[in-house]
């Protein structure tokens, strides 16, 4: 069974072909690595998978069973697709537990008339949410910071809370866009042991943009390479690694140049 | 006590206040123009607390808040009048208790469905071009109603005209809303305010108001809260300008000058002095503006500055005030850019 299918997902602005014919098929718990140079398109079929923006007619995305194409971005949050930011984006004014405890809004069980009328539910609901997100938190290692504004933690542990609040879903597949921007190698080593934890203690399907190589090669199962919008090569790390179109993407400006 | 026992008696010392002032209100301020002076404050905390929840919660802007106290107004003031028309009677307590509910229950639903109306291109609008269509909104209405002449003596009566509404003969618009409807409703705004705040519903508000792609992402459907936060706010400013319309020691007329630019600036200038997206901080931002404004047209009426006014023909002390005001606003602003309480409520530490 497959978590998540994109089938010919094309995407055009204003006459730039963004991302053309994009087709592949993640198996559910597997660790998905999505690569090709600067300006290939990954962060774009992220934005296409999560509703951000909408796909060219005639493309498709599935979620198992679930027609993710038309839906917006928050629609596709509740169907079980979580995703961190290339860039952090977190909740500046809300304290580390109030991030993660956003993400619960489209799953809980009492909405705003229990929050005006405070039910005996609206309390049960509360207590449940915050316990399931301490839970969490010490998770990741950062039960100690809960009440801190989002902003005073360190990068690595804004990162680390990004995902956290991602997971506070219950998603089916998390998009991670470069986790490991900005790390060293110890740090790295340390995110590849954490991208596989996730998938064991959570179940979850990883999709994972990713430049450093480190990462991506030593934790992926299967990798697709785009370059200019276009698949150029699908396989395992071993098969990336030797494919010729891949090898000409990355170090083959030479090769573009004489041929333009 | 539980949290839920508790919930239950904040609501009873509402009811318990409201009443006490209701009967106790006229004994212990004689004075009618002070009474006056207390129920406008009380009605200015509550477009306070409404506008707080888009401007504060919601981190929209809309400088047009005067248009739905405006809507809720004239709604009440057509149906209240009309309503005393049709069932005569003495302007009692126990009178309002229909009187008031309806009146300006129907202020509050309209003002809702414009709500909607106006929150709907939120969605679309940010910053400053939402705050062009609030504005614009606020504006069609009251030029709409200071220019209409619609129904000469029906239901609706003199509705339209700078002159202003008093009733389908003119009569003047009966002032059911007493102490207990006044104080009553600022009680149940804080109680419901302070609870839209520190719930889910109030989390992912300012989620959103902080990065909407990111609350997006995690669920939180921008559609959804904004355009509820309009309308919640819309409502509460209906129930405000229901009441200004209607109340004990009011003015007996409703007129289109009541919400012009610079109610819906005053409004906007008690949310951010106080702290957008407190609830106390909305709270006392509403209660020294109406202060302090009264205080300086005070000022101006006493004789010893009646005095020197004469005296010094050349200063114009409208002037002053408003320069005064400005330099305030402008001293807080750079002080303290978040307001006097920033999101913080005055009860809670701050945070380090």
């Amino acid at each position: 069974m497959s978590a998540l299918r994109l089938d010919r997902v094309s995407k055009t602005f204003g006459g730039l072909r963004a991302v053309g014919d994009v087709s592949f098929v993640i198996p559910e718990r597997s660790i998905f690595g999505v690569i090709g140079p600067n300006g290939a398109g990954k962060t774009t079929v992220f934005n296409l998978i999560t509703g951000v923006y909408r796909p060219d007619p005639g493309g498709s995305i599935l979620l198992g069973t679930i027609d993710l194409t038309r839906l917006s971005p928050a629609e596709v949050a509740a169907a079980g697709v979580a995703r961190t930011f290339q860039n952090i984006r977190l909740f500046a004014r809300l304290t580390v537990l109030e991030n993660v405890l956003v993400a619960c809004e489209t799953t809980r069980a009492t909405g705003l008339m229990s929050a005006l009328t405070r039910t005996r539910a609206f309390f049960d609901d509360e207590a449940a949410m915050v316990e399931r997100a301490m839970k969490l938190l010490e998770v990741f290692g950062l039960e100690s910071m809960a009440d801190l504004p989002s902003t005073s933690l360190s990068y690595g542990n804004q990162r680390r809370l990004e995902i956290a609040r991602a997971m506070m879903l219950r998603p089916r597949v998390i998009l991670l866009d470069e986790p490991a921007a900005g790390m060293n190698y110890g740090e790295a080593e340390g995110l590849k042991a954490q991208i596989r934890w996730l998938r064991e203690e959570f179940g979850v399907t990883v999709v994972l943009v990713e430049h450093n190589m480190q990462v991506v090669m030593g934790v992926c199962e299967r990798i697709h390479v785009l370059d200019h919008g276009e698949t150029i090569a699908e396989g395992t790390p071993e098969e990336i690694q030797k494919d010729p179109n891949v090898l000409a993407a990355y170090l083959g400006e030479e090769g573009e140049e004489a041929g333009s | 006590m539980s949290v839920r026992s508790k919930g239950v008696a904040s609501y009873a010392v509402v009811l318990v206040v409201g009443l006490a002032a209701e009967f106790g209100f006229r004994e212990v301020v004689g004075d009618s123009s002070l009474r006056q002076l207390v129920m406008t404050a009380a009605i200015n905390v509550l477009i306070a607390l409404s506008l707080n929840i888009i401007n504060g919660m919601a981190g929209q802007f809309s400088i047009g808040h005067a248009g739905f106290v405006g809507v809720g107004a004239y709604t009440a003031a057509v149906v209240m009048a009309n309503l005393h028309q049709a069932w005569p009677g003495d302007v009692s307590f126990p009178r309002s208790l229909v009187m008031v509910p309806a009146s300006v229950g129907g202020g509050a639903l309209l003002a809702a469905c414009f709500g909607v109306l106006v929150g709907l291109p939120s969605l679309r609008l940010r910053g400053d071009y939402l705050a062009i269509v609030t504005l614009g909104f606020a504006e069609i209405f009251r030029l709409l109603i200071a220019t209409a002449s619609v129904g000469d003596g029906g239901v609706l009566g003199k509705l339209g005209g700078q002159n202003g509404y008093a009733g389908p003969s003119d009569q003047g618009i009966p002032q059911y809303s007493g102490p207990f409807w006044v104080f009553g409703a600022v009680g149940l705004a804080l109680i419901l305010c302070h609870r839209l705040k520190f719930s889910g519903w109030g989390r992912a508000l300012r989620a959103l108001r902080e990065d909407e792609i990111a609350a997006a992402a995690v669920g939180v459907d921008p559609t959804r809260y904004k355009v509820t936060s309009f309308v919640l706010a819309a409502a509460g400013a209906g129930v405000a300008g229901g009441l200004l319309a209607t109340m004990h020691d009011g003015a007996p007329i409703t007129q289109p000058d009541q919400f012009n630019f610079q109610a819906s600036f005053d409004a906007i200038t008690m949310v951010i002095l106080g702290g957008s997206g407190s609830v106390s901080g909305a709270t006392l931002g509403a209660l020294f503006v109406t202060f302090s404004t009264k205080f300086f047209e005070y000022l101006q009426s006493t004789p010893s500055m009646q005095e020197f006014r004469s005296a010094n023909s050349w200063l114009d002390l409208n002037a002053l005030r408003m320069v005064i005001y400005a330099a305030t606003l402008i001293a807080v602003m750079i002080l303290r850019p978040e307001g006097v309480l920033g999101e913080r409520e005055i009860w809670e530490k701050k945070r380090t």
